[in-house]
């Protein structure tokens, strides 16, 4: 290490190198917008030539679901097309965090997959956060058998539950109707970690101690799902509902028995839309900040929301909503309705349908503690 | 040989000869083991980057490096907002954690005090380095949305419509105003701040988006609407409500951080300040102590010999310990995830300093754990890319290296 002495004097050396690296990890890009934007079709705006591109400006705070996220995410794309000057940050933490933020004032407006709860409502009270609670969309699962399947066209929840509950579930098909094969079942599941598992599992659980089986085949991959299920005669497996489309000439639904009125339904647009395809099929929500309201840019945005959404969430994997229901949103909307339908002025959470439930009487702005 | 005793010297030459070669055997199959298990960890990665390879290679297009996160779109997604994002973000924490971080080192090393309460001090903060490089990285994004997103609240909460922090710089309140003409706005000047709302009844002085004053005009709703959409794109109805909009310079700067590539960047810091601190401390350790002694005998003081002697020579040491260390920060996704979030959907890199970045893992997470298959062959696609920007900037930063030794000799 002699050789550093010889640079005794000239140590300076160093705090250039130090320098370099430093502008070198911190190498700065100049920004570049997104290429695919320039080749979008302009909007035109109204009568006016020149007022294909607006000026309206402007940041819009989301946050929650992260099933709702891909359908927030879909309208800003088409939104900042015609809006390019406003900013939309969707952040997909979870329905529970979103209405934190909400509450905290953080956000305009609050993705969900499901209603808000008593708590979070009267944490929204406290804090004097007044929202208007606007369904969007449906998201579903389907629950698919092998085509050659014979023995299963109908399923019901308490059948689901014989086969996916606790380490005691059915091994065999007999053991959940005895006229069924006396063949091993196969079961294909999403991974534990998907919003799709969840919301299966809160249905067939239905909020007792229990928990899911745990010798299941779980993948994140649909495909591979689709073709485990596919490949074996004796397996069933489930996955949202737009997946299953994709994949209709390998696989049979079942039919699921819904419990309100004993028919079995097919997982189809229709039955979703007309709320038959229950339980497994839910409504999705985003709740909108009223004090938020009044700016131009957040305004525009959920009017735009509304008007595209049906189209979008198609696109992305979801359900449209009977127009009448999203009628009733836009509706609300416009008249700055507040408040929730699914809880009760007492602090009860509503279950049921949502069609049933969305509906004038049903409104509770505060409650009582 | 001839001391030795008979029963030695005349020991039976088979025996010899065996124990040797078995002696030899054993040998050469421990090296055998050690090459094997050497070229196990080799396996799984070439094992890894086939398969993300073969997985992601038909999705290396130029819209991947150039487009960004799209849901509707997917077949042309891509992931140049993150590549910004996270140049800025790991900028950020190398303007940060390598003066700290080389810092400490050069205290903890070259600065031994003598008083004992300092003494205790020095052992303290170095059992802690100690300590902190074995936290894993979520508690530290954790400890970054308190210190860094919230600041402990000291300088309020940012709520929308209600209150955007302590505002030091770049930002331009104004108030917007829904005109006539869809999706046109017209701006109202804004001087007091915490009035974020205003009603227009009355023509008003304005501005269009570039700032040029305009005449607002007012339409009673009864009266005839104007027609000419220019007229229309200036005027607002009677009663209609301007809210505030920040128009931010690139230097916007407020207190505190929010979700800001900012506090991303100085959560990094803190994640790979001890990797960088203990780096620099085993190089600056490797220093023959003769060199300080001899510099010290010629009479310089601790901060010259710490800047012309020690630094220098254990400058290769730290600069492979910082290699390493923004290696694990670039790549880094849950403390980002706590901090910035999971947002992934942004068509551009920073704007200003309190914008909001996407950084590679977050996006390669988000994509991941997608349900359509473009978006898996796009994840191990961005996989491959932020692999060769992580070899880049290795390589880059090792030619520096090479120069600063080369100029050293």
């Amino acid at each position: 290490m002699h050789h550093v002495m010889s640079r005794f004097s000239h140590g300076n050396q160093i705090w250039k190198a130090v320098a370099a690296a430093m502008v070198l990890f911190g190498a700065v890009g100049c920004d570049r917008k997104q290429t695919a934007e320039s080749d979008a079709p302009a909007v035109a705006e109204g009568a006016g030539g020149d007022a294909a591109v607006s000026n309206l400006s402007g940041t819009i705070k989301i946050n929650g679901s992260s099933t709702v996220l891909p359908i927030s995410n879909a309208v800003r794309e088409e939104f900042i097309k015609v809006y390019p000057n406003v900013t939309v940050e969707v952040d997909g933490a979870g329905t529970g965090n979103g209405f934190k933020d909400f509450q905290k004032k953080a956000t305009d407006i609050s993705d969900a997959s499901r209603p808000i709860k008593p708590g979070e409502l009267s944490n929204c009270n406290e804090n004097g956060v007044n929202f208007v609670e606007v369904p969007i969309a449906y998201d579903g699962l389907t629950i698919v058998v092998h085509p050659d399947n014979d023995w299963v066209d109908t399923l019901s929840v308490d059948q689901l539950k014989k086969i996916f509950v606790g380490d005691d579930a059915a091994k065999m098909w007999s053991d959940v109707d005895p006229k069924w094969p006396e063949e091993e079942i196969n079961i294909y599941s999403p991974g534990t970690g998907s919003g799709t598992f969840d919301y299966f599992r809160e249905v067939v659980l239905d909020d007792s101690d229990a928990s899911m089986r745990t010798d299941m085949n779980l993948n994140e991959d649909d495909n591979i799902l689709v073709q485990g299920v596919a490949g074996n005669k004796y397996s069933i497996g489930f996955f949202g509902v737009a997946y299953y489309e994709e994949s209709k000439d390998k696989l049979k639904a079942v039919s699921v028995i819904n419990p309100k009125d004993g028919k079995a339904y097919q997982p189809t647009t229709e039955n979703i839309a007309a709320n038959k395809y229950a339980p497994f099929s839910r409504p999705l929500f985003i709740y909108v900040s009223t004090a938020s309201l009044p700016r131009a840019e957040v305004k525009t945005f959920v009017d735009y929301y509304l008007a595209n959404v049906s189209e979008l969430c198609e696109q992305v994997g979801y359900v449209r909503l009977p127009a009448e229901v999203l009628e009733k949103g836009k509706e609300n909307l416009e008249n700055e309705v507040t408040g929730t339908h699914f809880v009760t002025a007492e602090g009860e959470s509503r279950s049921g349908p949502l069609v049933e439930n969305f509906k004038p009487e049903n409104l509770t702005k505060e409650v009582s503690q | 040989m001839s001391t030795l005793p008979k029963a030695l010297s005349e020991q039976d030459a088979d025996f010899q000869q065996s124990n040797a070669s078995r002696r030899q055997r054993m040998s050469v199959w421990f090296y055998g083991l050690c090459v094997a298990i050497a070229l196990i960890s080799v396996v799984v990665l070439v094992v890894l980057l086939v398969s993300i390879w073969v997985q992601g290679q038909s999705r290396l297009t130029a819209d991947l490096l150039m487009n960004s996160h799209s849901e509707l779109d997917i077949e042309r997604s891509g992931m140049w907002p993150a590549i910004i994002g996270s140049l800025f973000v790991c900028g950020v924490c190398a303007l940060v954690a390598l003066p700290l971080g080389v810092g400490t080192a050069v205290f903890l090393e070259e600065f031994k005090p003598k008083a004992k309460p300092l003494r205790w001090l020095h052992g303290f903060v170095q059992l802690n380095i100690a300590n902190l490089a074995g936290v894993p990285s979520i508690v530290y994004g954790l400890l970054g949305l308190t210190v860094f997103v919230y600041m402990f609240n000291i300088f309020g909460q940012i709520k929308v419509n209600e209150s955007s922090g302590w505002e030091l710089m770049g930002a331009n309140h104004k108030y917007q105003v829904l005109s006539l003409e869809t999706g046109n706005v017209v701006f109202v000047p804004q001087t007091d701040p915490d009035q974020r709302q205003i009603t227009i009844d009355q023509p008003v002085q304005g501005m269009d988006a570039a700032g040029d004053p305009i005449e607002i005009e007012v339409w009673q709703p009864g009266t005839p609407k104007p027609t000419d959409p220019a007229v229309r794109r200036r005027t607002v109805r009677s009663g209609a409500i301007g809210a505030t909009v920040t128009e931010k310079s690139w230097y916007y700067f407020r207190l505190p951080l929010d979700k800001s590539f900012l506090a991303g960047g100085l959560t990094l810091a803190l994640v790979i300040l001890p990797i960088i601190i203990i780096a620099s401390q085993e190089s600056l350790r490797g220093v023959s102590p003769s060199l300080r002694e001899a510099s010290m005998g010629l009479g310089a003081t601790t901060w010259q010999t710490v800047r012309d002697v020690s630094l220098p020579a254990a400058l290769p040491g730290i600069m492979t310990g910082s290699i390493l260390a923004m290696g694990r920060a670039i790549g880094e996704a849950a403390p980002i995830l706590v901090v910035l979030g999971a947002a992934v959907a942004k068509n551009a890199g920073p704007q200003n300093l309190m914008d909001n970045a996407v950084t590679m893992p977050v996006l390669i997470y988000n994509w991941a754990g997608r349900q359509q298959d473009e978006f898996k062959e796009l994840a191990a696609a961005a996989i491959i890319v932020l692999l060769v920007i992580l070899l880049l900037l290795n390589s880059a930063a090792i030619i520096i290296r090479h120069k600063v030794q080369q100029s050293q000799s």
